[in-house]
């Protein structure tokens, strides 16, 4: 079986299929490969906090942009369930607030809106918090999505413009001929294009070889919780405050999705235990089960009676400055985009806007430099 | 916390769960025995904690458990296991709270719930499965209505059918796919060790003034509750002839239910190799059938979990996996071996007895389809077929797919009672088989557990 098109894109998660749309809306008839499940990898393990909130200063113009491009998506398709709850992130001791200042200083310089809340005010906004926190930071602009409908939004805005799902096909190899690519091999033939986007989240690096392609991209675990369905109880995303040393060093995101569950993890330095294959889907960690429930009965102690329903894992994929690894790589025609970091939800609409900039040969309305997937190379030879 | 060291944790105390305890404490290992119900006993063994053993088969229970207490085996009734942690470590949680158990080598033996499939108004008051009118009838000898439609396949529905008539509560109508007589006679002709049993079985089926063969229900009418049923015959090809359907009024309650689904959520937790068979329930963990040593190191299973072939099976895979577990643990006694060669050939046979029941009534294919687009198929989240046809036509696919696309299998249950239905629907729209759509892996906890029962059960450093 052979199968032509002007683009392949290798993989739907949320980046493949947001660049499935991105090229298909640019005019391009599009494949779009997937090993498993569309969305079942990563992106369907997503808690999917859309905002901008203590993430990365350099990014903070493409952040800014995503959080527009996202609700821009929910005006048009309003299927995913995308809600502008906005953010708390919580400090556990008097010393972590000079880190929140920091941030809102950063934030509010590049326009954003964020605040630091005493607990009567966070109280306000969340008021089944009644842990004993210290204080919180607000950020008004964070949104969620569910990640399923969201993926299965964007895999439908590409196939709406021509795009064709394949599901179940493993891409083995990339093809090149007369150093341009030619498509790719798959488990259940060959597909051809001028054009291939590797989009494949923790398996991006595997691919990328077969090219000569060499991607600084690892595995890291990552671990969540969901009760069962309960009445409204949390209203917004609710973090730990980024700090050096502060709340334990670790990270922390709780939220309500629509369906009641409530999901939540917490990682303590040191709480990121037992290596794993990323493709074997170990069970989650004993001491990262503790942690979470521990974080969440400390902010929400009447929910101490709820049930845990059940716990994932998986990889993410993530590089040395934990940027993308988004742009050209290796031969003509071939490109990249994955090395989430853990926060490549919020980011996937801006990774496939430069794919498509670059493709279409046009500037990005953010810089790109920073996701150059040979960067690292450029660097260790200088 | 609790915290038990034992030689062997059995999980389920059903037939074989009980056999394998007593073979093993009888060998000298020490043993525990988890069962999530008020007592031991399983589904075949059922104990009525208020009116005692009122009949043979929970006599023969309460002889078991007796045994069992005898031969040193503590017992922990009400203790549901909910995860399995890397270095042996099983927590379950009973009313008192979390018990942890580091046991040397597991036998489980979970048993098997009523596999199910959708129908347009299955989620009408007063439609069941025959095992939960079986057990309301075992338990509080109340009858689940007084015109009662029983239907489905295989001769479990004829048990519940004696059972109804043991509380004066026989069935109005029975509704059976399969019309295999002679293949029964067959059978039965092989096993005669088997034909009094039989006898009485069909005895209760005959009892039923409406026995309709080669019928299924296609439909359950009703505003408020279950008022009628419609019916249809299965046509030479196997497949349900609706064309032909026929309408049943007054019946105020339908028992419904197509065999049994092993219970594979601690199996597959453990890592154990599943393998599948529509006719045997499904999906089942595949078992040594010289040992019950299944394919994880130190993991023996028995019983209904190994694929369903009923009480008999159960009781001497149990026996066998307890001998082997506890022989592999240094607890050998003379005429073991013996014993154990005794067992393998038994188990063989009734196996293969169980086996083909099985295979003489399946589930008729497509069953899967009586389901309209605006049935709902995952009660849970209420996920209509329609929605799951939707999503599988958009471009995803297996059970997995069906489930992040709708959220089929993502509530309460995590599909235990939809799996089935899914996988058959899954295959069907995407043209793969069942087994190619996989099923909805079990992960911690195996069922919900209280947040402040897990937070106490992983408290400190262990790893
Ligand atoms: C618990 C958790 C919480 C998170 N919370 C957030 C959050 O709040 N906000 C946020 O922004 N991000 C969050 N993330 C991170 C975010 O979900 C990921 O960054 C994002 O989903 C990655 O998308 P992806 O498309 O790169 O990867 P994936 O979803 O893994 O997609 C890659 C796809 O490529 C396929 N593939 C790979 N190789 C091949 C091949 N050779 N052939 C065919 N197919 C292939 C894979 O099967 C897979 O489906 C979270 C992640 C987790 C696990
Ligand atoms: C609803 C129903 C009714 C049945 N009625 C009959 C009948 O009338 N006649 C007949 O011949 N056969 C009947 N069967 C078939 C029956 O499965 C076997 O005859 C026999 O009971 C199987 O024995 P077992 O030990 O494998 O499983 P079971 O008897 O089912 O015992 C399994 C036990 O394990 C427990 N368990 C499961 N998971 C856990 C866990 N995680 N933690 C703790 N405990 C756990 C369960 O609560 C149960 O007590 C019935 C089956 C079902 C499902």
């Amino acid at each position: 079986m052979v199968n032509r098109a002007d683009a392949i894109v290798v993989g739907a998660g949320v980046v493949g299929a947001a660049v499935a749309a991105a090229l298909s809306a640019a005019g391009r008839r599009v494949t779009v490969l997937e090993q498993g499940v569309p969305g079942g990898a990563v992106s369907g393990a997503s808690l999917a906090c859309i905002g901008t909130h203590m993430m990365d200063e350099e990014e903070l113009p493409l952040l800014a942009w995503c959080c527009d491009a996202w609700a821009a998506l929910d005006a048009q398709a309003p299927r995913f369930e995308y809600s502008r709850c906005g953010q708390l992130r919580f400090l556990k001791h008097d010393g972590e607030r000079r880190s929140a200042e920091t941030w809102i200083g950063i934030e509010r310089a590049a326009g954003l809106a964020p605040e630091l809340l005493e607990p009567d005010a966070v109280r306000r906004i969340e008021p089944e918090l009644t842990g004993p926190i210290v204080a919180a930071t607000w950020s008004p602009n964070s949104a969620v999505v569910n990640p399923f409908l969201a993926v299965r939004t964007l895999l439908d805005a590409a196939r709406s413009g021509g795009a064709g799902i394949v599901a179940g096909a493993a891409a083995t190899r990339i093809l090149t001929a007369g150093g341009r690519v030619a498509g790719v091999e798959t488990a259940v033939g060959r597909f051809e294009a001028p054009l291939v986007v590797i989009a494949g989240g923790p398996w991006t690096q595997d691919l990328a070889a077969t090219a000569g392609v060499d991607l600084p991209i690892v595995p890291r675990k990552a671990q969540c919780l969901a009760t069962v369905a309960t009445r409204p109880v949390i209203r917004t995303v609710v973090g730990a405050c980024k700090a050096e040393g502060g709340v334990d060093a670790g990270y922390t995101q709780i939220q309500q999705a629509a369906s009641g569950q409530v999901l939540f993890n917490t990682v303590l330095e040191g709480g990121v235990t037992a290596a794993g294959g990323r493709d074997s889907v170990p069970e989650v960690d004993r001491a990262f089960v503790h942690d979470s429930v521990d974080t969440l009965l400390f902010l929400f102690p009447r929910l101490a009676a709820l049930d845990l329903l059940r716990s994932w894992v998986r990889y993410e994929a993530v590089t040395p400055d934990d940027r993308f690894l988004t742009g050209p790589a290796g031969p003509d025609g071939l490109f990249v985009a994955a090395g989430d970091g853990g926060t490549g939800f919020v980011r996937s609409l801006g990774m496939a806007r430069i794919v498509a900039d670059r493709i279409a040969g046009k500037e990005s309305p953010f810089r790109d430099d920073i996701y150059r997937p040979d960067r690292f190379v450029e660097r260790a030879a200088a | 916390m609790r915290r038990v060291e034992t030689d062997i944790l059995v999980v389920g105390g059903g037939p074989a769960g009980l056999s394998a305890a007593i073979a093993a404490a009888g060998a000298g290992a020490r043993v525990d025995l988890v069962d999530a119900g008020a007592a031991p006993g399983g589904q075949y063994w059922m104990q009525d904690p208020v009116a005692g053993a009122t009949s043979q088969q929970a006599a023969e229970g309460s002889t078991a458990i007796a045994s069992a207490r005898a031969a040193g085996v503590a017992i922990h009734s009400g203790a549901e296991v909910w995860a399995a942690f890397p270095g042996g470590e099983i927590m379950a949680n009973d009313a008192e709270g979390p018990i942890t158990f580091q046991a040397r080598s597991i036998v489980v033996a979970s048993g098997a719930q009523d596999r199910v499939y959708p129908f347009p108004g299955w989620t009408l008051p007063g439609v069941m499965t025959p095992g939960a009118g079986q057990r309301l009838a075992k338990l509080g000898k109340t009858a689940p209505g007084r015109r009662i439609a029983l239907a489905g396949n295989g001769p479990f529905l004829y048990a519940v059918a004696a059972t109804l008539a043991s509380i004066d509560a026989t069935p109005a109508l029975l509704v059976e796919s399969g019309r295999a007589r002679a293949a029964m006679l067959g059978l039965l002709a092989r096993h005669p060790a088997r034909i009094a049993e039989a006898v009485s079985l069909i005895a209760a089926a005959r009892a039923v003034p409406d026995w309709r063969r080669g019928h299924v229900v296609t439909e359950a009418l009703g505003e408020e509750r279950v008022e009628a049923v419609r019916i249809a015959p299965i046509d030479e090809r196997g497949t349900v002839d609706t064309a032909r359907s026929e309408r049943i009024d007054g019946i105020d309650a339908l028992l419904v239910g197509w065999g049994f689904r092993p219970m594979i959520e601690l199996t597959a937790l453990l890592r154990c190799r599943h393998a599948y068979d529509r006719a045997l329930g499904g999906w089942y963990c595949v078992a040594s059938p010289s040992t019950g040593l299944t394919s994880v190191e130190g993991v023996y299973a028995a019983g209904e979990v190994t694929g369903i072939a009923g009480s008999r099976p159960a009781r001497l895979s149990g026996t066998l996996a307890g001998l082997s577990a506890a022989a592999a643990l240094g607890f050998e006694s003379a005429g073991m071996e013996e014993r154990r060669k005794g067992l393998v050939r038994a188990l063989a046979s009734a196996r293969a007895f169980g086996h083909a029941l099985g295979r003489l009534a399946p589930p008729p294919d497509g069953i899967a389809d009586l389901a309209r687009d605006d049935t709902i198929v995952c009660r849970c989240e209420e996920v209509t077929r329609g929605e799951i046809v939707a999503a599988l036509a958009e471009g995803t696919r297996a059970v997995a797919g069906a489930k992040m696309w709708t959220r089929a299998g993502m509530g309460r249950c995590q599909g235990r009672i939809c799996g089935s239905a899914v996988a058959e629907i899954a295959a069907a729209e995407t043209g793969t088989s069942p087994a190619a759509a996989g099923f909805n892996p079990p992960r911690i906890p195996l069922r919900p557990v209280p947040l402040d029962v897990i937070l106490e059960a992983t408290r400190g450093s262990a790893p």
